[in-house]
């Protein structure tokens, strides 16, 4: 059931993502809430399939990279309505959807969803806070990379000389710079608070999770002094936040792959 | 539709020349009492006025058995109110539009299929607000009233299901876009290197879309004055623009120099100081005055004139590869209209909203 609520999922984000090229390619491409009702319901799914995984577990549903992939998609979702509508980046959707698509179609056909032993008492809630708050961070840090590839695209585009129907639905380049960079503040924030809820926790300092854990905060931690002292130009920021996010990509994958 | 009694009187830029149609423009404080008296006239139900700088259009219902006695009503009231000679009066050309071309005609008008510039979207608004003032003056009723409003929602319609209003047309209005898409243009500040029609356009386009100052530099200091002055602006001499490259974000060149002007250097050094925030040139001039090196500096966009010509055209190309679909929709539009037209009438009063 819960992995069919998964693929009812991928089949909406793969929906709108199909409806919107097609109507960018025919240049029809409109902001309406068409565009956004694809991204909600397979929102919808994604809750649903959680919300199954964890009265399952009993606990936040992170117990393998299955779910660890799921829950990204799902605060990129969430995070996707929040900075869509604040910065009126309505194509966010576009550029969105086939990443989640891909994360979830890629989670499904892999073997990645092992069972793990129930835990034999109650979970512990600084490590549920401590993971819920770092994975969103992440979130955050995919939406930062997705913008910045919508920034390379339009600042391309404007380069080239080549005017046509995505250069008018894309957002202005300097909306979109203003967007990575509250994006990466958004993810800095939010991992400084995941890894401030793993003081409780008495992690040993050698523990492999939270040094990538350090390592992500640091890189961004960076990432944000060089944007904000404006160190590059804005097309090699933009660059940074795509690249940047390979790092904390990586780190999900190594640690999971590691516990 | 074959029943309906609304007729429609008009001239455009097509059919008269300027010179004609500004005589016979209605001011616009004059429009309540002009849709009073065509109401007025023997036979006639409603009417409605638009009058633009490119059309005059009268739109009323009546009770003559015949439209063509109605249109006569309505070219006689046109030649008496503008008093128009004899000789006037015969080389007036009008449009006679009745019943279904009349609907098609005004579905047409504000779609923007019949404007000058292929589906502007001023005419939408004006429209809009020719028949609010009918509506305020009481000269609308069940016939006009069913016309108009079906004519704004197949004018919304045409708009969001087509691409015939994307992208603009003309140069000015093209290196507008592209900058609204580097800028907040709120906060932009433009130089002018050089003081050529095409400049003066282009700048005009970038303040009355919010363009924060323009500094104007000639080598005729008095035309720099004059332009700047326009422009509520600052002037300079031609020696002095270098030095204040580094206050602007977007550069508009038109000198008549027979070498390249703006240099890779001078835009390098620009580009240390604004720390990561784009620099737009527009080159107007002929032969060009920006190195097209320029435009391989990180963060600087360089549009001469063949390329924002270019963009305008293919803006022109897609609009009427459009045309086709805005016809289709507005066939079927008027198809559904023919039908609804003939329901008994529900006497209910249209609503109206402002654009």
């Amino acid at each position: 059931m819960d992995r069919l609520l998964l693929i009812l999922a991928t089949l909406a984000f793969v929906g709108g993502l199909v409806h919107a090229v097609i109507s960018l390619r025919a240049g029809t491409w409109k902001e309406n809430r068409w565009h956004w009702v694809p991204m909600a319901v397979g929102l919808v799914f994604q809750t649903a399939f959680l919300y199954l995984r964890g009265q399952q577990h009993g606990r936040c549903p992170l117990t393998n990279l299955f779910e660890v992939f799921i829950f990204i998609g799902w605060c990129i979702v969430l995070l996707y309505f929040l900075v869509g509508a604040t910065y009126r980046l309505s194509l966010l959707g576009v550029f969105t959807a086939p990443m989640i698509a891909l994360l979830q179609a890629l989670a499904l056909v892999s073997s990645l969803d092992k069972s793990v032993p129930p835990l034999r008492g109650p979970p512990n809630p600084w490590l549920e806070i401590h993971a819920a708050i770092s994975l969103m961070a992440y979130a955050a840090f995919a939406l930062a990379c997705i913008t910045g590839v919508m920034y390379l695209v339009q600042a391309r585009l404007l380069k080239e000389h080549r005017i046509h129907s995505l250069f008018y639905q894309l957002p202005p380049i300097h909306e979109l710079a203003k967007a990575i960079q509250r994006l990466a503040i958004l993810g800095t924030l939010l991992l400084s608070a995941g890894l401030a809820a793993s003081i409780p926790l008495h992690i040993p300092v050698s523990n492999p999770k939270l040094i990538f854990a350090w390592i992500v905060w640091g890189l961004y931690l960076a990432i944000n002094v060089i944007m904000w002292a404006r160190m590059l130009s804005a097309r090699q920021t933009a660059w940074l936040a795509v690249v940047g996010f390979v790092v904390p990509l990586v780190s999900v994958w190594m640690v999971t792959k590691a516990s | 539709m074959s029943s309906s009694r609304s007729i429609c009187l008009g001239i455009n830029y097509r059919t008269t020349p300027v010179e004609l149609r500004e005589r016979l423009a209605f001011a616009a404080g004059k429009v309540p009492q002009a849709l009073a008296e065509i109401r007025n006239l023997p036979g006639f139900e409603e009417s409605v006025v638009i009058s633009t700088c490119n059309r005059v259009e009268l739109y009323a219902s009546h009770a003559h058995g015949q439209h063509e006695v109605a249109h006569s009503a309505l070219l006689n009231y046109l030649v008496t109110h503008f008093e128009l000679t004899p000789d006037q009066a015969e080389a007036l050309v009008c449009y006679r539009l009745a019943a279904v071309e009349t609907a098609r005609h005004l579905f047409r008008v504000v779609s923007g299929l019949d404007s000058m510039v292929l589906g502007e979207t001023e005419i939408f608004g004006q429209v809009k607000a020719a028949y609010k003032t009918a509506l305020d003056s009481g000269t609308t009723g069940r016939e006009l009233n069913r016309l108009f409003q079906r004519a704004f929602n197949v004018g919304k319609m045409v708009r969001e299901k087509t691409a015939i209003q994307r992208g603009s047309t003309s140069v000015g209005a093209v290196a507008v876009d592209l900058a609204g898409k580097m800028f907040d243009l709120k906060t932009c500040r433009v130089m002018l290197i050089g003081a050529g029609e095409m400049a003066r356009v282009c700048a005009q386009s970038l303040l009355s879309r919010g363009a924060q100052s323009v500094i104007v530099s000639n080598r005729s200091y008095e035309r720099a004055v004059e332009l700047a002055s326009e422009f509520n602006g600052t002037a300079m001499t031609f020696d002095q623009w270098e030095h204040s490259l580094h206050e602007v974000d977007i550069i508009i060149s038109s000198t008549s120099a027979p070498h390249f002007v703006v240099k890779p250097e001078m835009i390098e050094k620009v580009m240390k100081g604004r720390r990561g925030h784009p620099l737009f040139l527009i080159d107007i001039a002929v032969p060009r005055d920006i190195d097209p090196k320029v435009n391989d500096i990180e963060d600087v966009y360089v549009y001469d004139i063949d390329q924002l010509s270019a963009i305008a055209e293919d803006n022109r190309r897609g609009r009427l590869n459009e045309l086709g679909v805005c016809e289709r929709i507005i066939e079927e539009q008027l198809e559904k209209f023919g039908r609804s037209s003939a329901l008994p009438h529900t006497g209910e009063a249209p609503s109206f909203s402002t654009p």
